[in-house]
């Protein structure tokens, strides 16, 4: 399988505004972004599941300037690691329209928004905890 | 401690080359790494023939390889690798290049770092970041979030060491205020204009909290050291440097919010040494960005875990300071040469060549390298001294 087509279920999840996970059927744990193997146990037979998009911030950093043209007119933007309910930790950014400070352990909830060429980006709001 | 190691001490670093640093234009990586290396061997006093061991570490650029041997004219070798685990790398060619001395497969081992990154009329950081191309498909994601590089993630890291302790910008403005104060009495470094921390918080932010005087100065050039056996560097032409300890560690994940591998790695080093946090005269610590100054000073021992932004502050890493650090400006404010930088400072100040910021006590030196984003560490303890 082509790397771009083992990436597929994470594209059609997206569209459903869902965060797809690789999960290991031997261990259980959750990896992202893609592993062939499952890290924790070194298993091959590792499945899609859905994330609940629930997750607490790891860290955050207010993006200040940026290269990407399409980035240009939006800064500052707030960019995240979130630490998911499963496990993985994903970098993310903070949803637009998210006002107010972000602090490392707030709980959030997961989204979605597009980037220019349609490239679905895992983004987060504010959660109750 | 048990009975000392007999390594501790064993093997001393000889020579040291190197180049012109910074915006220095027209000159290839390999013509660096050819001119440090010649500069090294003309420190030590050692004929090119005599060169048995050449271990390189590509930068950026990625403008250096194994081909670096053919081109310096070096015949045989017994030693010849070249290595990458970013900016801990110089100091685990040296731990490598010890260890192969130590016992025999070689007895005169260059470890240089090249790299020419900056291109005349570009910015730095696109200079650094162009290398990196946005591929398609999931690999897209990250780079359309805004990630760029390194930086978001350092800044991340400084961001919740300042969540979660309280840590302000102030304390991390303090590290490059310093810095820039060493820098000035260092002749090799590219900025000497004063710095206060007023200029500091009025820089241009990159990824808050960190301002562009929170990131290294991407150069150009390269540094070499030749390592070589204690009882051999003697004879040299320069009073050698010592190797009282090494340590690496490396954590690809990480396992809570404030990595421990620089705490593993210096444990090492300095159980070899025979030494403790205490007995360190200074620091020459890796500052691809003031906040690894301040994590690494944690997680060495100098202070406790969540006070490294009170300890920068006090003005313990100036002249006057309980552990003067990066004294040469490091490469907030002198140059980046990834683990090279701290590593020649260091040089420099065991033998004594330090001019204007030359400090009495030198006899522990804890030099540090950090690569990836905090996921590669190496640590060396240097002296003038055969034993401490």
């Amino acid at each position: 399988m082509e790397p771009s087509e083992r990436a597929a279920p994470y594209f059609a999840a997206a569209a459903r505004g869902v965060l797809a996970l690789q999960r290991c059927e031997a261990c259980g744990s959750h990896s992202f972004p893609l592993r062939s193997r499952c890290p924790r146990c070194g298993s091959a037979r590792l499945d899609w599941s859905e994330s609940s998009g629930r997750g607490r911030v790891f860290a955050h950093g207010r993006l200040e300037r940026s290269a990407l043209p399409e980035l240009a007119g939006r800064l500052p933007l707030t960019l995240l690691l979130v630490d998911l309910e499963e496990g993985p930790r994903i970098p993310a950014r903070l949803a637009a329209g998210e006002a107010g400070p972000v602090r490392a352990g707030d709980a959030v909830a997961l989204g979605f928004e597009t980037a220019g060429d349609g490239t679905p980006l895992p983004v987060f709001r504010r959660a109750a905890t | 401690m048990g009975a000392r190691d007999p390594f501790s001490g064993a093997t001393a670093i000889c020579g040291l080359g190197m180049t012109e640093l910074g915006k220095v234009y027209g000159r290839t990586a390999t013509d660096f790494a050819v001119d440090a290396v010649l500069r090294a061997l003309a420190d030590a006093g050692l004929e090119k023939r005599e060169l048995d061991g050449l271990l390189l570490n590509a930068g950026i650029s990625q403008g250096i390889d194994l081909s670096l041997a053919q081109t310096l004219g070096l015949g045989e070798l017994a030693v010849l690798t070249q290595m990458n685990a970013y900016g801990s790398t110089a100091g685990q060619m040296v731990q490598y290049a010890a260890l192969a001395v130590h016992h025999g497969l070689a007895r005169h081992v260059a470890c240089v770092f090249a790299d020419a990154p900056l291109v005349e009329g570009v910015r730095a950081g696109q200079a650094y970041g162009g290398a990196r191309a946005r591929r398609p498909g999931l690999g897209s994601v990250v780079p359309s979030l805004g990630f760029a590089g390194p930086i978001p993630f350092y800044a991340m890291h400084a961001q919740r060491h300042m969540d979660v302790y309280g840590t302000t910008q102030d304390q991390l403005g303090a590290i490059a205020v310093g810095s820039r104060a060493w820098a000035q009495k260092n002749p090799q470094a590219q900025l000497h204009a004063p710095l206060t921390l007023a200029d500091y918080h009025a820089a241009p932010w990159v990824v808050a909290p960190f301002h562009v005087l929170d990131c290294c100065l991407v150069s150009n050039g390269a540094i070499c050291v030749i390592v070589s056996r204690g009882e051999g560097a003697r004879d040299l032409a320069r009073p050698p440097v010592y190797i009282h300890g090494v340590g690496q560690a490396h954590q690809l994940q990480w396992d809570d919010g404030v990595p421990s591998l620089a705490q593993r790695s210096a444990r090492t080093a300095f159980d070899m040494a025979g030494c403790a946090p205490a007995d360190i005269e200074q620091c020459q610590i890796y500052d691809c960005y003031t906040f690894t100054v301040l994590t690494t000073l944690e997680d060495y021992g100098f202070c406790k875990r969540g006070e490294g932004g009170a300890f920068v502050a006090s003005g313990a890493l100036g002249p006057d300071g309980a552990l003067p650090t990066n004294t040469g400006g490091g490469m907030l404010s002198s140059f980046y040469m990834w683990g090279m930088t701290p590593i020649s400072e260091a040089v420099i100040q065991a033998r004594g060549e330090g001019g204007a910021r030359q400090l009495r006590r030198n006899a522990r030196i804890a030099v540090s390298g950090n690569g990836g984003i905090l996921n590669h560490h190496s640590t060396l303890v240097l002296s003038p001294h055969e034993q401490s």
